[in-house]
């Protein structure tokens, strides 16, 4: 097998130079200060892993990664910054779709691994095929379930999307993990904060519970590093702010409701939202709990 | 203001229950009475009528009458009536002291010759000693006076806070700005160590294969099988790395890391520079030090969106707190960054007139509409949304150029730009060669 193309885009030429030599003989490596020229290699190339730098005078780092998905969507995206600031956080999850956010300074040993991950991820979808859609596979109802006590979120999506989908509001932790743990869910639209609990550990571990589940943020929380969290640990695919923008949650609920039916249709795909491990200690715990919770649950619904 | 015990100090408590006389009590009866043992602290006698006081008789004014050549014998069995003054100085019991103070002070005589008379609803009830009256006011103002310092100094702490917070905000987005500069280099240099260890390694066991390879070869009993192990052995490692090329390289990035360090040390010395946490508070600098060291602490903010034009003029050096003008420059190229739509410009000019240093800031930014203008210096005036700026940056600016006795302008042409113009005085006035305030160092 030919080596996976790794291609390393930065504004400061000692930080390409110092990665290459991180993924020396393991990797074609292509390098680059512009990202113009970025988008042409992705182009004209195929291009297994893109990690980008955030802040680049020409464009941004999260900009990039968004020509980089309509470019060559089967690369996998990383954004590697050593600027931690909201807007940039947010534009990364919402326009960029990353697979891990990254700090500088970095750990090699890290950085190593997630890059391998994602150009093992990246092989496999290079060979997948654009499905077609199939109307009749995706005739079951979709099901969205809401995770917030604030009305508001609940009768927005209600209005958007009436009687579509199941729609299921629970406005407290422990009832939001009761029909987690019921049944499948398409989509879940999430605050970060239900009342005092932090729903943090209840976002990472729906993947485990169905790897083809979207997540939606909705929030007024502005707290950069829980974000950065979120998208490494909990894979979400929108972060929206409160008040919500109906036309904005449309749009979203939109194509993350696609999403949901594209990753049936295409499973190998499902592997692109891969979650990095919880890293948070106490939040590990309760991950397990509920994990152990759900199976006595679905042992008892299944007999 | 909050209401202090004292001040509710009533005119009951200077009260003298003293018995009045009649008018009709002739004058050598006073005379008697005056010399009496009770009546001795009163400097007046009250006179009262149907219990109401209609005058009193001074101690002065009857030694006055008394003391003359045959007043006793022509004047002994005259009334008290007839000498006493019926205008007495009257308070009412109920009267807040301050009233009642203001009421004696206003219409008492020099020299002080009469108590006043207190009245309940207009009756007599006895006498004050306007002494007694004068302890019990300055007793309340000193209340007062420490109400009003607390006051002033909770007032100038929570300013304190003010500025600490505005201090804390700008100094935030500044040290984000920083950490991002120094994340960089920090970035490579810690993965080429990293990446550097690993080779070192591989280069060391590589030498160690190559050094058994050698002792092998000069030992007479080596046989060829072992021999062709250990060449397998390094063709394995020449197999899994590169070692010509890959030191080649590490080369390169111990140069970088060199750099990268550099970079760093230079990054915390511009922030030693700028904070002069280790410099007097006052010395007598060149401005146009202040504004390249707020330059390096501002580059992250304006690097990719600013075209700094200095025009540094020749500049006497002069007294002040040179932290505290680092930060006057800061606030306004941040300012001025911010004021910008896309790539802008930011000139910056000094010189010096006569005897004065003048700095000159501006911006082709979208300038600040004429209506707000003259407001731009007050506390917590600010365009910026809730939780960005506090309004503090600009008054704070104006406030230490005050301190250096200089002065701030502004001009502004809407679409157009901003100008700041600063002058300070060469010579700065006294109070600045006295330590900075600590509040004010940054």
């Amino acid at each position: 097998m030919s080596k996976p193309t790794l291609l390393l885009v930065d504004d400061e030429e000692r930080i390409l130079r110092s990665l290459r030599m991180l993924f020396f003989g393991g990797y074609q490596v292509r390098m680059t200060t512009d990202p113009r020229e970025a988008i042409g290699i992705l182009r004209d190339e195929r291009v297994h892993v893109i990690v980008s730098d955030q802040r680049m005078p020409v464009m941004q780092g999260s900009e990039l990664l968004r020509h980089a998905r309509e470019v060559s969507p089967a690369t996998m995206r990383i954004l590697l910054t050593g600027y931690s600031d909201l807007d940039a956080s947010i534009a990364s999850v919402n326009e960029g779709e990353v697979f891990r956010y990254l700090m500088k300074p970095w750990d090699a040993e890290e950085v190593k691994n997630v890059v391998a991950e994602a150009a093992a991820i990246a092989e496999a979808s290079f060979t997948v095929q654009p499905h077609a859609h199939d109307a009749a596979t995706s005739a079951a109802k979709p099901r969205v379930l809401i995770m917030d006590n604030d009305e508001a979120t609940a009768r927005a999506v209600h209005e958007t999307l009436s009687d579509r989908c199941e729609i299921i509001w629970a406005a407290d932790a422990q009832h939001a993990m009761e029909e987690l743990a019921k049944q499948d869910v398409s989509v879940v639209v999430s605050d970060l904060m239900m009342g005092k609990t932090n729903v943090g550990y209840i976002l990472k571990t729906i993947k485990q519970l169905n790897p083809r589940t979207q997540c939606i943020i909705v929030t007024s929380f502005n707290d950069t590093s829980r974000l950065i969290e979120l998208i490494n640990q909990a894979q979400i695919t929108r972060f929206l702010p409160k008040p919500l923008s109906k036309g904005l949650l449309a749009r979203n609920l939109e194509s993350m409701l696609e999403r949901f039916d594209a990753l049936r249709n295409q499973p190998e795909l499902q592997k692109r939202q891969t979650v990095a491990p919880i890293s948070d200690p106490q939040e590990k715990i309760n991950s397990g709990n509920f994990l152990g919770l759900l199976g006595r649950l679905r042992a008892r619904i299944s007999v | 203001m909050r209401q202090n015990n004292h001040s509710e100090i009533e005119i009951n408590s200077l009260i003298n229950s003293i018995d009045a006389i009649s008018p009709e009590c002739t004058l050598e009866q006073v005379a008697g009475l005056f010399s009496e043992h009770k009546y001795e602290k009163l400097l007046s006698l009250p006179v009262v009528e149907n219990g109401r006081p209609v005058g009193v008789i001074s101690r002065y004014r009857f030694m006055d009458i008394y003391l003359k050549r045959y007043a006793r014998e022509l004047h002994g069995k005259r009334p008290i009536r007839d000498f006493l003054n019926d205008k007495p100085l009257l308070v009412e019991l109920d009267q807040p002291l301050a009233v009642a103070a203001q009421h004696i002070a206003a219409n008492m005589k020099y020299p002080l010759t009469e108590d006043f008379i207190i009245t309940r609803h207009g009756d007599y009830i006895g006498v004050g000693f306007v002494m007694d009256l004068l302890n019990t006011m300055e007793v309340q103002m000193r209340a007062n006076t420490r109400d009003l310092e607390q006051a002033n100094a909770r007032l100038k702490s929570s300013q304190l806070a003010l500025v600490q917070s505005e201090k804390m905000a700008s100094l935030g987005q500044m040290v984000a700005g920083i950490a991002h500069e120094i994340n960089t280099p920090l970035g490579y240099v810690q993965n080429n160590v990293a990446v550097g260890q690993a080779l070192f390694q591989q280069v060391q066991s590589m030498i160690a294969g190559y050094e058994a390879l050698a002792d092998t070869l000069l030992d007479e009993q080596a046989t060829e099988a072992g021999i062709a192990a250990l060449m397998q052995q390094i063709s394995a490692f020449r197999h899994d790395m590169n070692a010509r090329e890959m030191l080649g390289e590490m080369n390169g990035l111990m140069e970088d890391s060199l750099y990268g360090i550099a970079q760093i040390s230079e990054l915390v010395l511009n922030l030693k520079n700028f904070s002069r946490m280790d410099a007097a508070a006052t010395e007598a600098v060149s401005l146009n030090d202040c504004i390249e060291s707020a330059l390096n602490i501002g580059r992250n903010v304006l690097k990719d969106k600013v075209d700094v034009v200095r025009e540094l003029g020749d500049l006497p050096r002069i007294t002040c707190a040179p932290s505290q003008l680092n930060q006057v420059f800061l606030n306004l190229f941040t300012n001025a960054a911010q004021a910008m739509e896309g790539q802008g410009r930011l000139s910056i000019r000094s010189w010096s007139v006569d005897n004065s240093v003048y700095v000159s800031v501006a911006d082709n930014g979208k300038g600040i509409p004429e209506k707000i203008l003259s407001r731009i210096f007050d506390p917590f005036f600010t365009t910026k949304a809730v939780g960005e700026g506090t309004g503090l940056g600009l008054a704070i600016s104006h406030q230490i150029i005050a301190k250096h006795g200089g002065q701030i302008r502004v001009e502004s042409q809407v679409g157009e730009g901003t100008r700041f113009e600063i002058r300070l005085p060469i010579e700065p006035p006294k109070a600045m060669h006295q330590p900075a305030e600590p509040e004010a160092a940054v």
